[in-house]
């Protein structure tokens, strides 16, 4: 009898170690599992940003100052972004309350007096060589983590949360979101209790809670605007929208018309990179952060403002893309909380710069001049790809 | 993954792709849309003008002597964006120190630096209207409540007036610009009357302000932005050649910063200074007649008359330019620079003779019996006398008498009523002519009305006034009744006359008009006509507009529409224009009857027998040389002893056409023959040189050819911060129509002081923290 067997086995199988090249282009890869269009519209978003962050510093002559310091922090935030693909699941569960402690502890210290205010919210702790941090932008992922272990581990095998899990979900985010608001910074607030509101809303908790949930908002809003706890100047930015004629009102709606005019003075292929007018002559105030995107509405025309809302859009896509291929509760939670919070952050930074919403210090993910909130961001992306990769085994 | 949760996934993803529409859709209203209206505004807030106003051209007189050229000043401005930067209290403080400094008061000037836009601003007399840019509605923020606009552009807050106590507060301030950060001092040109042989020609000149809104909202909209804060003519050949006097401002367009700072120029075009008026006047004539003026009144007043006012003409018969045109009592030509103090514009209202009111041109009063001419030239023409035909001149005509009661001359031709000035011989003419009238009337014909005709031919009372080069507003026409404006004036008065029958205490002499006026003032009767043939009741006349009717007899029949300005001469020299008087008609009559007219009026200053009325007061005046011919007239005013004195005269080389008209009217004096005509004789002696007197001119002639013109150097003595009118044609300045730019002959002497200080003090006040 022929030994079909050996002959088979003797067949030309090699036995060499794979190549490097090969190992990444395996079908099981961790590279090939990664969601590469997520990656592209990062990276892009991220050029775009040095540029946008380079031509609205120019004018200061800070130009390259600012462009090497975004630099370091995208190299920073990839590094952070790579090693938040790679940790593993169960590492990430162990480390999420050290994760939360350690923002609460933050955003501690900024209301002590190590921490600095700027633009009137005491948001940041100023580090040596010039550096500064801004916790409530880590708190953000703590908070995400968080919420998405409590949800999940209460899930696994088991039907809807319970009230009981609810009821932990508000007191987990109560603690840092009333820290920051005792920053105070509404914006960062408003991201908190969107993120929040959208993670238990997805976790499938029963419809009269989210109902609930939503009109207590909308009575909450009520009874702040009307018992007076918003400072004037908060209120202002909102009045700015209307045809409010307070001076402060008036100050907030001389920005975003700055702004504005910067965006429409761009019309259809902008002034070109650096050549922007409104722009150089400094009229946006705060433009390598808050307003970046009147940068890219005057020195890149509609063209170059669309392409950065078309790739946030992409971010988002492929951000819900993972949460609906996502292999667990856990999974699918940390993606649905980082697309509420890109999701608000993004609408509410470009919204006011176009003037459909009121002014608010939050950045432009990926975009934005900001270590912090670049760190943040890039962390968020790689916990993406790990809820990703993971999903596909 | 539960049912529920992939549900509201898809909705999360609804949501996310909805925010996402939101914001490309709002791009596109922005970029797209709107981009227009946006690009304009942030051109409105990058780029603003400095505005380098051009020299205002000159006004000269005949051989080029200046009656009204620029003078170098210190003003102080006030920089409202420097001011408001030093935050609320040392602006304050800036400001009360400033006011001290100017003596003005604090609130003045605080709000004459927050100009808002065409803001009433209290003065010391009344209120004043300020000019600030339209639009820019992206500006009204918090930073500068009213107008950051116009903050930009330094306001002006010194008077404008090269006195040395002027010049004292502003070096003072100079000095000490820790004191006064955001203000500034430099030297600007102001209007300036040089006042040559002593001459005021104060209102005929006139005078120019900050404009107005109405002149603003004139102005082409690319031109309002660049003359904003600019002087003009308000009144007078100001007003009347403002567009030849201004000039083109010189416009620098810089793009700034969110500051203010200039970060580059976009455009500069310099300045070209505006043209000059050469005008028909003759400076050493109008102080002659404005001396004699005087001294009419002042002799009135010293026989115990009024002498209220009095004011005269000098006219070239050949070409229709004003030789001199005055009216006194005036006032100095620098009263409204820059603007009149309350004080002194009360007094000049209340003043005997109402200075501001010039009675050569601005004014008309019955002329007496200067006006036969006119009327024999009419009832000449209309048939009712043959030319040179007989009437009766008796004592009395029916109820009239005979002026003065003199007695009658009998059957005479109409040069002897002319001479002798007989005005029953005018009654009975009159009488006939209404009469033949008023039977056509009834034969449902027209009535000839030659009198009332013939005054308009004359250029009296002639649609559009005597036609001068002077603002309509500050020309009044005289007044001719005839049947139909009387019954015209009636309907639109009547209420008025019935009323004041009414209301007035029953007998009184204002009650007694009004009440004949209520209920006959319609009709135009015989008395109306013989009052009005004798230059009395219903026809009122203008200095100016006499001296033109004489000019037309003088000339052979060309009625003029007078001249003051004789050219039009850029500031490198060039003649732009030249002025020539039009013609406004020829008078209907034959060349006989002007002949015979003229005549008449060198027989009332040379005829012994019959003895011309003015025989005596030209005693000794050399005839055989210079033939002066003119005519007495005497107004009686009502209710008094005192008359309306005029003399109008022509004259000029014997055996030639006459060269001259003049015409001098003395109000509430004695007659004409005392009151006026001395003063016309003293005037054709200075004319000439009789007397002792310099001939006012060489020849006799006056100057045909244009005065060399003082080059001007159009240095750029101040600069206004301007803002850019978005949407404007950015070439406007460099697209108007050509004319020489002034840099290329700057090698003449500068009237104006320094070369151009621009650049250096844009940086300077970029450079305000």
């Amino acid at each position: 009898m022929t030994d079909w067997s050996e002959s088979t086995r003797s067949a030309p199988i090699s036995l060499r170690r794979e190549t490097l090249r090969e190992r990444a282009m395996d079908r099981d890869s961790f590279l090939r599992q990664l969601d590469w269009v997520l990656v592209a519209a990062v990276v892009v978003l991220c050029v775009l940003g040095c540029a946008l962050v380079w031509a609205a510093a120019k004018p200061q002559g800070l130009g390259s100052t600012y462009l090497k310091k975004d630099i370091l922090n995208i190299a920073i935030g990839s590094s952070l972004a790579v090693l938040a693909a790679l940790v593993d699941y169960r590492t990430l569960r162990a480390y999420t309350p050290v994760l939360y402690a350690a923002s609460l502890f933050g955003l501690l210290v900024v209301l002590t007096p190590l921490g600095s205010t700027i633009n009137g919210a005491h948001s940041w702790i100023t580090l040596p060589a010039g550096f500064e941090v801004q916790p409530s932008e880590f708190a953000k992922i703590a908070v995400v983590l968080g919420i998405a272990m409590l949800l999940a581990e209460k899930r696994e095998g088991r039907s809807d949360p319970t009230r009981n899990d609810i009821l932990l979900c508000f007191a987990l985010s109560a603690a840092p979101v009333l820290l920051i608001l005792a920053q105070p910074d509404v914006g960062s607030v408003m991201v908190f209790v969107i993120t929040i509101f959208g993670m238990l809303a997805l976790s499938g908790i029963p419809g009269r809670w989210v109902g609930g949930m939503l009109g207590l908002a909308v009575v909450g809003a009520f009874f702040v605007v009307h018992a007076h706890l918003l400072h004037q100047y908060q209120l202002a930015r909102f009045q700015a929208l209307t045809h409010n004629t307070s001076v402060a009102a008036q100050t907030f709606k001389f920005n975003q018309q700055q702004a504005g005019i910067a965006i429409g003075n761009g019309g259809w292929f902008g002034q070109g990179l650096g050549s922007g007018t409104q722009t150089n002559g400094q009229f946006v105030p705060e433009q390598q952060t808050d307003f970046i995107f009147s940068v890219a509405g005057e020195e890149l025309g509609l063209l170059g403002a669309a392409l950065v809302v078309v790739l946030s859009g992409v971010v988002l896509w492929r951000a819900l893309r993972i949460a609906r291929y996502a292999q667990d509760q856990f999974g699918m939670l940390v993606a649905v909380g980082i697309v509420c919070w890109f999701a608000f952050q993004t609408f509410e930074n470009i919204g006011m710069n176009l003037g459909i919403m009121p002014i608010t210090g939050l950045p432009l993910p990926f975009v934005s001049y900001g270590g912090t909130s670049m760190f943040a961001s890039m962390i968020a992306i790689g916990l993406l790809q790990n809820v990703k990769v993971r999903s596909n085994r | 993954m539960p049912d529920r949760s992939r549900l509201r996934l898809v909705v999360l993803g609804v949501l996310v792709v909805s925010l996402v529409a939101t914001l490309l859709g709002r791009l596109w209203y922005l970029q797209v849309l709107n981009a227009p209206q946006l690009r304009e505004a942030a051109q409105n807030q990058q780029i603003h003008d400095i505005v380098t106003p051009a020299p205002r051209g000159e006004i000269l007189d005949d051989t080029g002597k200046p009656f009204v050229d620029n003078k170098p000043s210190l003003v102080v401005s006030v920089n409202r964006t420097a001011l408001d930067r030093l935050g609320e209290d040392t602006k304050t403080a800036v400001l009360h120190r400033l006011a001290r400094q100017l003596g003005k008061p604090y609130p003045l000037l605080d709000h004459e630096t927050t100009p808002c836009a065409y803001t009433k601003v209290p003065t010391s007399h009344g209120t004043k209207v300020v000019a600030a840019p339209v639009g820019a509605p992206w500006y009204a923020g918090p930073f500068l409540p009213c107008n950051n606009g116009l903050a930009y552009q330094p306001v002006i807050v010194s008077e404008l007036k090269p006195t040395l106590a002027a010049a004292k507060k502003a070096l003072q301030i100079k000095e000490r610009p820790e004191d006064y950060p955001g203000v500034t001092v430099d030297l600007t040109a102001v209007r300036h009357y040089p006042r040559p042989e002593g001459a005021f020609a104060s209102s005929m000149l006139g005078y120019i302000q900050l404009i107005g809104p109405k002149q603003l909202a004139a102005l082409p909209a690319d031109e309002r932005d660049v003359f904003q804060n600019a002087q003009v003519g308000v009144t007078g050949l100001e007003a009347q050649y403002e567009n030849y006097l201004r000039g083109t401002p010189g416009v620098k367009q810089v793009s700034v910063d969110h500051l203010g700072a200039v970060t580059g120029t976009v455009k500069d075009t310099a300045p070209v200074a505006g043209d000059n008026i050469v005008t028909n006047i003759d400076a050493g004539t109008q102080a002659a007649l404005e001396g004699q003026l005087k001294d009419a009144i002042t002799a009135a007043r010293h026989s115990g008359f009024t002498g209220d006012y009095a004011a005269g003409v000098v006219l070239n018969a050949r070409t229709g330019g004003v030789v001199a045109m005055a009216s006194e009592p005036t006032y100095p030509p620098n009263t409204f620079v820059p603007s009149v103090k309350a004080r002194t514009y009360k007094q000049l209202g209340d003043a005997l003779g109402s200075p501001l009111v010039d009675k050569a041109f601005g004014s008309a009063s019955p002329p007496g019996s200067t006006f036969k001419l006119v009327s024999s030239a009419g009832l000449m023409h209309d048939g009712t006398l043959a030319p040179g035909g007989y009437s009766d001149c008796p004592t009395n005509y029916r109820d009239r008498q005979n002026f003065e009661g003199e007695n009658g001359l009998g059957v005479i031709p109409l040069r002897t009523a002319i001479i002798v000035s007989c005005d029953t011989f005018f009654f009975a003419l009159a009488d006939q002519d209404w009469k033949r009238d008023q039977a056509l009337i009834n034969q449902h014909k027209p009535p000839r009305e030659g009198v009332q005709n013939m005054t308009r031919a004359f250029g009296i009372a002639a649609p559009g006034g005597p036609g001068i080069d002077l603002p309509a507003a500050e020309v009044a026409p005289g007044h001719i009744a005839d049947r139909k404006n009387t019954k015209l004036n009636w309907e639109a008065h009547k209420k008025d006359y019935c009323a004041g029958a009414a209301r007035r205490p029953k007998g009184s002499y204002i009650q007694q008009i009004d009440a004949f006026n209520c209920k006959y003032g319609y009709q135009f009767f015989p008395g109306d006509q013989m009052n009005e043939d004798i230059g009395q009741g219903t026809v009122t006349v203008s200095p100016l507009e006499l001296a033109v009717a004489y000019a037309a007899i003088a000339n052979g029949g060309t009625v003029f529409k007078p001249r003051i300005a004789k050219a039009i001469v850029s500031a490198t020299g060039k003649v732009v224009k030249r002025i020539k008087a039009p013609v406004r008609g020829h008078l209907p009559l034959t060349k006989y009857e002007i002949g015979y007219l003229r005549d008449a009026l060198y027989g009332v200053t040379t005829s012994r027998n019959p003895l011309g009325t003015a025989v005596s007061t030209f005693a000794g005046f050399p005839m055989s040389r210079v033939l002066v011919g003119g005519k007495t007239g005497t107004a009686e005013l009502s209710n008094t002893d005192e008359n309306g004195c005029w003399f109008a005269s022509i004259g000029g080389p014997a055996g030639d056409k006459p060269q001259f008209v003049t015409v001098i009217e003395v109000n509430k004096a004695d007659q004409g023959a005392v009151s006026a005509a001395p003063y016309v004789r003293n005037m054709w002696d200075k004319l000439y040189g009789f007397r002792d007197n310099k001939a006012l001119f060489p020849n006799g002639v006056p100057p045909k050819k244009l005065p060399k013109v003082r080059i001007v150097e159009a240095g750029p003595p101040r600069h206004h911060g301007g803002h850019h009118a978005g949407g404007a044609n950015p070439d406007a300045t460099s697209t108007q129509k050509a004319k020489p730019t002034v840099a290329a002959s700057s090698s003449s002497p500068s009237a104006l002081g320094p070369p151009p200080i621009l650049p250096a003090r844009i940086e300077r006040r970029a450079a305000v923290p």
